[in-house]
């Protein structure tokens, strides 16, 4: 077995539970009712962004935590490209909300936001989907290694 | 003169009907997005085509509605060029449709779609040696880049009826 | 000369020995997702956060333009200025119907301060058309036709085969199901695809009851942002429910189906914009016309009064039965011509939020407006008569429950 994947697995081991670990704590701020803040971490507590989005990330952490079992064998490793593709679902999602609020100019205002409310608008806290993001990307790496879509790795 | 494209369904029949006549059908990569005909016209040196896209088909025995229509168009239109459009890595399965209109007694082009994909799947296919058994044309094309379209125009002239003995004689015969 | 089935798959095989070489197949990453999105353990997760993309997309896209931009423009300039300009004012017949009729408050009639109230032709009509409406059906379809064109909804179909073989139909259901998210008429046409005559009543039946369209989605967002979520699973819920007594009572097949799953593909931008103008120009070409021939329409018969005594002749049923104002009667007439329209002039009659909900349920599940009726009329009379029997009998008992479980919540 290739060394690569023995670190890929590792890697997407701990993703994997940290993902895990945001999805539930999405789920219990949801059912708590208030919405939860520590430093620049933000986690909302609607039903639909926390609950169902938050039922999304845990589902990527279970994707993840099952494709370790055999990195580099085909069938294991499509499920953390499928993690990493759930996550980019949220925090895509999460983002085109942010894009979409923070240009026009709101109820009181002008037609456009003003230059402060617009950066404003991209200022922390997020959701953890957004701080998964960057570290989902690493699949990419894997996938590119891989020689694409179409390179085979059975050994 | 009349063209009628025909084939599974999902196999990018509405496709090379938007290439071929510059309309705009729907198109979606599932089966079943053609449930009605649609007609387009082209022109080939001059000469008129009305070109119908017909809902796809597996057979000539209707299953469901969108088959039904599909049956009845080829019955009605008598004197009809057909375009049979089959998916290239699925060939035999299309093949089955093809050869059920050629015994029908229409002239017949055999269009290969999809060939991109039969290649991905490292499916060769002797394309010249298909058409000398058939006798008919045989054109590999891959309609949603819009290669091999051309060909297939050039085409339409030469489908002639063929009897199905000549192509059993030509594999060997009936057993 | 014809041959036999099995000469012809011999044949077959004759020709393909001579002219095709199989090589051996490697499975991809492609190949891997693919199969993740249909197994059941991992597919329904993933079809999730489609659904969850769908949504998030749809509400930003649509907020984005119709908050962002179109109340602004619609309220604070074009409603204003057209009060100012328009010949007649308050209280003339023709202005009441192009522009705004205004409202009682304390007995004086005043006029309204946004385009939802106004109810004009060149106000409310215009503004629903296309500073709603038309941003939801945009997304909508931006949508649909991506996962379309990528191929994701045959695997769908698989994904949810099970699910609907107990309601009489089977996984490619889930194509029209879905397109009547977007408008109902081509998801008639297109339930053709179901084999039985029996899996296309039900399929018809249940499209043009439970499933609510992309405009009247478009204006719920609007309207009732807080309990959308609660009026949805309350249609599909009905739409399980319904499909399941339908399968159990009617007579007919309902067939397996073999689902050709087509390969994952990159959709051609050229393809999805294309797809995307026509089913939008599609769309409008039937809305707009019924949405400001439905503000006519509801204005006059405003104006002549006929509202107004329909209300008091329908009272002991919209209040009694179903619990809601009576003053409903007009959106239920306006929902005959366009489901958003009524939605929208729901808005503006005052009621508690139950009442709202069970209204925006009755405007939903009480008919369908006049372009899927014709659809509807198209592909057959007797079928057509069926679907409003049952209609009607749905409207009584899956509407009257609504009431009857805000009783025991105690909240109606």
């Amino acid at each position: 077995m290739n060394e690569k994947y023995n670190l890929g697995s590792v890697y997407f081991g701990i993703l994997g539970v940290v993902a895990l670990v945001c999805g539930i704590a999405d789920l219990v701020v949801v059912a708590g009712g208030d919405s939860f803040s520590w430093g620049i971490l933000e986690i909302p507590s609607d039903p639909f962004r926390g609950g169902w989005g938050g039922l999304i990330i845990l589902f990527a952490g279970l994707f993840y935590l099952y494709s370790i079992k055999n990195f580099s064998e085909i069938h294991h490793f499509s499920k953390a490209v499928m993690g990493s593709i759930l996550v980019w679902v949220i925090a895509g999602c999460d983002i085109l909300a942010m894009i979409t609020e923070s240009i026009p100019g709101g109820e009181e205002g002008g037609w456009f936001n003003t230059l402060e409310g617009f950066l404003g608008t991209y200022a922390p806290p997020y959701a953890p989907a957004i701080f998964l993001l960057p570290f989902s990307l690493v699949i990419i790496y894997h996938l590119h290694k891989r020689g694409g879509t179409n390179a085979d790795m059975e050994e | 003169m009349k063209v009628l494209l025909m084939g599974h369904p999902n196999v990018g029949k509405s496709v090379v009907f938007n290439r071929l006549t510059g309309a705009n059908v729907i198109i979606s990569n599932y089966p079943g997005t053609t449930v009605d005909y649609t007609k387009g016209y082209m022109k080939v040196k001059g000469k008129d085509f009305t070109v119908i896209d017909v809902p796809g088909t597996f057979s000539l025995e209707a299953k469901d509605k969108a088959e039904e229509v599909a049956v009845k168009m080829l019955e009605e239109e008598k004197d009809a060029v057909v375009i049979c459009v089959v998916d290239s890595s699925k060939i035999e399965r299309g093949l089955y449709l093809t050869l059920e209109i050629i015994e029908r007694g229409y002239p017949v082009i055999l269009a290969l779609n999809m060939w991109d994909i039969a290649q991905d799947k490292s499916i060769h296919i002797d394309a010249e040696k298909l058409e000398n058994i058939l006798g008919i044309p045989v054109i590999p094309t891959i309609a949603i880049n819009g290669k091999g379209i051309k060909d297939l125009v050039s085409k339409i002239k030469d489908a002639t009826p063929v009897e199905t003995d000549k192509i059993l004689e030509k594999v060997g015969g009936k057993e | 000369m014809k041959l036999t089935v099995d000469e012809r798959w011999d044949l077959i095989e004759k020709i393909s020995k001579e002219t095709v070489i199989f090589g051996v197949y490697k499975h991809t990453v492609k190949d891997a997702i693919g199969e993740l999105t249909v197994k059941p353990l991992t597919g329904i997760p993933i079809a999730f956060a489609v659904l969850y993309g769908f949504w998030s997309f749809f509400g930003s896209f649509a907020g984005f333009f119709t908050d962002g931009f179109f109340v602004k423009l619609f309220d604070e300039h074009w409603l204003p200025w057209l009060q100012d300009v328009f010949p007649g004012g308050l209280g003339n017949w023709f202005y009441a119907i192009m522009v705004d009729a205004g409202h009682m408050e304390n007995g004086i009639l005043v006029a309204s301060d946004n385009c939802f109230e106004s109810f004009g032709v060149l106000t409310s009509g215009f503004f629903l058309a296309i500073g709603v409406v038309l941003p939801a059906i945009i997304a909508f379809y931006l949508i649909l036709t991506l996962l379309e064109d990528t191929g994701y909804m045959p695997r769908l179909a698989v994904l949810i085969d099970t699910v609907l073989h107990k309601i009489g139909l089977h996984g490619f259901a889930i194509v029209p199901t879905i397109l009547s998210l977007g408008c109902n008429v081509p998801a008639v046409t297109a339930s053709r695809i179901l084999e039985t005559k029996k899996q296309r009543f039900i399929m018809m039946t249940l499209l043009a009851i439970f499933i609510p369209c992309g405009a009247q989605l478009g204006i719920m967002e609007e309207v009732i942002p807080d309990t959308i979520g609660f009026v949805l699973l309350y249609l599909f819920t009905g739409y399980f429910i319904l499909g399941f007594i339908l399968h159990k009572v009617l007579p007919g097949k309902s067939p397996e189906i073999l689902i050709d799953v087509p390969p994952y593909q990159m959709p051609m931008l050229r393809d999805v914009a294309m797809k995307l103008w026509m089913r939008v120009k599609g769309f409008f070409k039937i809305a707009i016309p019924f949405v400001l021939l439905g503000c006519i329409i509801v204005n006059i018969l405003y104006l002549a009064n006929i509202i107004d005594w329909l209300a008091n002749v329908l009272s002991p049923v919209l209040s009694g039965w179903f619990g809601v104002p009576k003053e409903t009667v007009g959106p239920l007439i306006a929902a005959f011509l366009r489901k958003d329209l009524a939605v929208a002039q729901l808005s503006a009659i005052e009621m508690t939020k139950y009442q709202m909900i069970t209204s925006v349920v009755l405007v939903s599940i009480y008919f369908p407006c006049v372009a899927t009726f014709m659809m509807l009329l198209k592909e057959g009379w007797k079928d057509l008569l069926g679907s409003i029997a049952v209609l009607a009998l749905v409207v009584f008992l899956y509407g009257g429950l609504l009431h009857l479980i805000w009783i025991l919540l105690g909240v109606a």
